[in-house]
């Protein structure tokens, strides 16, 4: 089984107007296999995003080598690129004007064979992704029209609508509710069962990807920290060293492992 | 999933026929425009005088023999070329308009944002002026190349120039920032207007010349002037339109389009030369007639959508109408340059616009 | 910053046909003293008086211009074409003019193809003219020449910028109409009148003189320097103050230095607010001599001072009277 994802050595900087770059990943190495469910967490300005984009080929790196489906980056071109990997962004405007069905058939894009207008194969795909993301009864609706939670969903469909085999999702828990955000995730899941994708997704909540995500890659000072499952990782002392902040391990009723920031003294 | 709900066609979203309808239509009045602009004119000529004439020298049949020369030379030397001049410019600048507000996302963006109205306008200005001051340059208006005169051709080279140096300046590795592209253009017109002042400061009697041209007007319009204007403007929108797929990739903004394939740096520089390339072409021979490409994508939005499948030839035929029957205002109401008349129009449309419709601004979201 | 009436925009673009420095036949950057009335004209028609058509004829823009008859209908661009062609007794012939034209009281009549020194080229053309007389350095746009001369009309640029040259136009538009004689008539009033004018003026002192075209937005009009204008002043027998060249403005600062001894204010004409008392009371105005010694004149006369046609004459002798009223007691 090929590596999806490998990266070796990874040097990230940004130039933040400064005399010098301010480095972001620093040396940074990191495998994911094929049909992995892989959580990114980390402080902020860990560098989460960056490695995202680093994976997903619109950021430039300083060092290192990222190859995805065992060929280097460089030797992409964008349009195959986006015809194996899908980015749903960390903010996302959805521009007016179009139904929700025109926004997902755009996810067409990287596959598109016809000149004017979209083939049978892009319509079938099209429903795909709207009743995988569980928005098939938003297809007429218009874009500007919807909630926060109905805009998510197709976010999703759009993504979907690449029929990827890598989903990167940015925070895709941020704006949503909790309601929303166990749902998101639980949908995430199952995705990958029935599509058989890989997915990385950058999280924030230490909890949220205890329960979801069989593997929890933590970054902290521009490198992998640590890299396992939620009971390995999401240790007090590791989220200590990492995070800095003091956090108590407690349990639920059915036995589920969660931890609690302690309060501020 | 609900079992026994029929398939639909989720995808064929906006049918043909819809599309066809409102082709149809817009070519229609525009048909309608054309012929309305040609028979009215500062000298009443009798519709049927006009058709026979039109009969008989574009299509060769019957005899003209009883409409005497000068009414003859009216219809065909200068009516037809200048009405044929406001579709053509029309449609060039409504198509450009469309095209950089999908580039800068900005619902003021019109075809003269990022330096191209700035750049022409100091060509024109410094080749009507240049004569007067360096008087071994005194020649006139047709006697350059190809039949241009020396103004056309400097406005042309001073909108393309000044688009270039703006793109130069604001490339930043291989991107185009949409905000960098538009504060680079508004920097470097500013700096070419103050040019164009001072150009009109010194230029004594030559002030309304300059004018004149700052205002717009097809009067000067010819038939040399049409051949080469039209396969530009023309050959431009086809292009344009083929690449439909991915001026609505860039709605979605830079990254996400970048996410779906879209090299986006190096297509809004391809879409950002396309649309100057046209927009200089015309301004070349008509100067630069505001409010058109600013407005028409606007209304367009409105009616058809965002796609830009349908957006881009709607907004062509519905700027060559309105600009037709601008000129056509303009002559009648005794040669007033076609800019104020644009302006008239336009300005009071456009807040219109702005007040019916919150959709203008939103889409534009950066 | 758009001249409040659209008239200025003629206004100064005829004053500027005068005032200022234009390319031409006769380019010249500095001041020259005027030519002596027996000066060569500056476009000379290659047959004589009396011609046989068809004719060629070199006009003002250095144009070889071919007239083939005698042209009945004739369209005039300019109020001074407008002048010539009445003074050379062929008023009957016009059948389009501007909207500026004001003499003689039969143009009136005459349909209007320019308005707002906007031609309207179709009305030009529907006017059927075998003859149109346009105006030079872009006072008819070279544009619209270009039109109407690849419509198949005969056009004829004229662009007077000084006595001789003013005569000289006379006698080409006399040849293209077939009226030479009449032209050489008027030509030798004209230049007698001239003479005499010079006569007069010779020997006498010659007061630095300002001649106020407009003052506009704090900017102050006058003739250019090298321009018809400022020659005319000096045939007048007075020493021109002059402007810029090209903008034919000067700074006020310019023209305190320049100290005027007699200021006459041609745009007094059209402006009725404007008057001795209203100069003197502009500040800074006050420290010229001429105001000093009440030496403003108002000028009633700017349209025939300004229009380089038959009239000009009279403009000179109303300047002459002007800066040296002793010398022209009548």
């Amino acid at each position: 089984m090929t590596a999806v994802v490998e990266i070796s050595a990874l040097r990230v900087s940004y130039d933040a107007g400064m005399p010098e770059r301010r480095a972001v990943l620093r040396g940074l190495d990191l495998v994911v296999e094929e049909g992995e469910l892989v959580a990114l967490l980390g402080p902020n300005g860990s560098g989460k995003t960056t490695l995202l984009r680093a994976i997903a080929g619109t950021l430039l790196r300083d060092a290192g080598r990222v190859s995805l489906f065992g060929r280097d980056l460089d030797l992409w071109s964008r349009v195959a690129l986006a015809r194996r990997v899908a980015v749903l962004p960390q903010t996302s405007v959805l521009p007016d004007g179009f139904r929700v069905a025109e926004l997902v058939e755009m996810g067409r894009a990287p596959h598109a064979t016809h000149w004017f207008g979209s083939s049978a194969e892009d319509g079938a795909a099209v429903e795909r992704a709207l009743a995988d993301a569980d928005a098939l009864e938003l297809a007429d609706r218009q874009a500007d029209e919807l909630s926060g939670g109905e805009r998510q969903r197709v976010l999703v469909a759009m993504a979907l609508a690449q029929e990827p085999e890598l989903l990167l999702l940015d925070e895709p828990t941020l704006h949503l509710d909790v309601a929303h955000q166990a749902s998101m995730l639980g949908t995430v899941a199952r995705l990958r069962a029935r599509r058989g994708l890989t997915v990385i997704a950058v999280l924030h909540d230490l909890n949220l990807a205890a329960v979801h995500t069989p593997r929890i890659v933590v970054l902290g000072a521009g490198r992998v920290a640590a890299d396992g499952d939620a009971a390995s990782v999401l240790r007090p002392d590791l989220v200590r060293q990492i995070f800095g902040v003091a956090v108590d391990e407690a349990h639920t009723s059915e036995g589920r492992r969660f931890l609690v920031p302690r309060a501020a003294p | 999933m609900r079992a026994g709900v029929a398939p639909r066609p989720l995808v064929r979203a906006r049918p043909l026929t819809r599309a066809a309808i409102v082709l149809g239509s817009g070519g229609l009045v525009l048909l309608g425009a054309l012929i309305v602009g040609i028979g009215l004119g500062s000298v009443a000529i009798a519709p049927d005088d006009v058709l026979r004439v039109l009969g008989h020298r574009l299509l060769g049949i019957g005899a003209s023999s009883s409409v005497s020369d000068a009414l003859e030379t009216i219809v065909i030397d200068l009516r037809l070329p200048r009405v044929l001049g406001a579709m053509v410019v029309g449609a060039g600048l409504a198509c450009a308009g469309t095209v950089f507000q999908a580039i800068l996302r900005n619902p003021m963006a019109d075809p003269y944002i990022i330096g191209t109205a700035a750049g022409a306008s100091l060509g024109a200005t410094i080749g009507i002026v240049l004569p007067l001051l360096l008087p071994a340059l005194a020649i006139g208006a047709g006697s350059a190349w190809l039949g241009l005169g020396v103004v056309q051709l400097l406005a042309f080279a001073g909108g393309m120039g000044t688009v270039l140096l703006v793109i130069v300046v604001a490339r930043n590795g291989g991107r185009l920032p949409s905000v960098t592209l538009l504060l680079t253009g508004y920097a470097v017109s500013s700096l070419l207007a103050a040019g164009v002042a001072l150009l009109m400061f010194a230029s004594g009697r030559a002030l309304a010349a300059i004018f004149a041209w700052l205002m717009g007007s097809l009067a000067a319009v010819g038939w040399i002037d049409l051949v080469v204007v039209t396969p530009v403007v023309a050959g431009v929108f086809v292009v344009l339109l083929a690449r439909w797929r991915n001026l609505n990739l860039l709605l979605l903004g830079d990254g996400p389009a970048a996410h779906l394939g879209l090299d986006v740096g190096r297509e809004k520089l391809r879409l950002t030369m396309l649309a100057t390339l046209a927009t200089s072409a015309t301004v070349a021979i008509s100067g630069t007639i505001g409010f058109v490409g600013l407005v028409v994508p606007h209304l367009l939005r409105l009616v058809v959508g965002p796609d830009h499948r349908l957006l881009l030839p709607a907004s062509a035929l519905f700027g060559a109408t309105l600009l037709v029957m601008a000129d056509l205002g303009a002559r009648l109401a005794g040669g007033i340059p076609v800019g104020v008349v644009t302006a008239f129009v336009g300005a009071p449309f456009l807040l219109w616009l702005l007040r019916r419709s919150r959709r203008v601004s939103t889409s534009m979201a950066i | 910053m758009t001249p409040r009436r659209s008239s200025r925009v003629l206004l100064l673009g005829i004053v500027g046909l005068l005032a200022s420095c234009a390319p031409g036949p006769s380019t010249s950057a500095s001041f020259e003293p005027s030519t002596s009335p027996s000066a060569i004209p500056a476009s000379t028609p290659s047959q004589s008086a009396a011609a046989d058509y068809p004719l060629t004829v070199t006009d003002d823009a250095e144009r070889e211009v071919t007239i083939p008859a005698e042209p009945e209908r004739i369209v005039s661009l300019a109020p001074s074409n407008t002048e010539i062609v009445c003074a050379l007794d062929a008023c009957d012939r016009l059948v389009g003019v501007t909207d500026f034209d004001d003499y003689p009281a039969e143009v009136a009549e005459v349909d209007r193809v320019v308005t707002m020194a906007e031609v309207d080229v179709e009305a030009v053309v529907a006017a059927e003219p075998d003859l149109v007389l346009a105006a030079g350095n872009e006072l008819t746009p070279s544009a619209v020449i270009e039109q109407l001369t690849d419509l198949g009309l005969v056009v004829l640029v004229l662009y007077p910028e000084s006595l001789a040259e003013v005569t000289g136009d006379i006698e080409l538009v006399g040849t293209a109409l077939g009226q030479g004689e009449e032209a050489a008539a008027l030509v030798d009033d004209m230049e007698s009148r001239i003479a005499a004018v010079e006569a007069a003026v010779a020997g006498i002192e010659r007061p630095r003189t300002f001649y106020e075209v407009s003052v506009f937005e704090g900017t102050i009009y006058t003739a250019g320097q090298g321009s018809f204008l400022a020659s005319l002043i000096d045939t007048a027998g007075g020493m021109p103050v002059t402007g810029d060249a090209l903008s034919t403005s000067i700074e006020i600062e310019e023209l305190v230095a320049a100290d005027p001894q007699l200021i006459l204010l041609g745009d007094a004409t059209y402006d009725p607010t404007i008057t001795p008392e209203s100069v003197a009371a502009r500040p800074g105005w006050e420290t010229m001599t001429a105001v000093a010694d009440d030496r403003v004149e108002v000028v009633t006369e700017d349209v025939v001072i300004t229009r380089p046609g038959p009239r000009i004459v009279d403009g000179l002798e109303a300047l002459a009277g002007a800066i040296h009223p002793d010398a022209f007691a009548e």
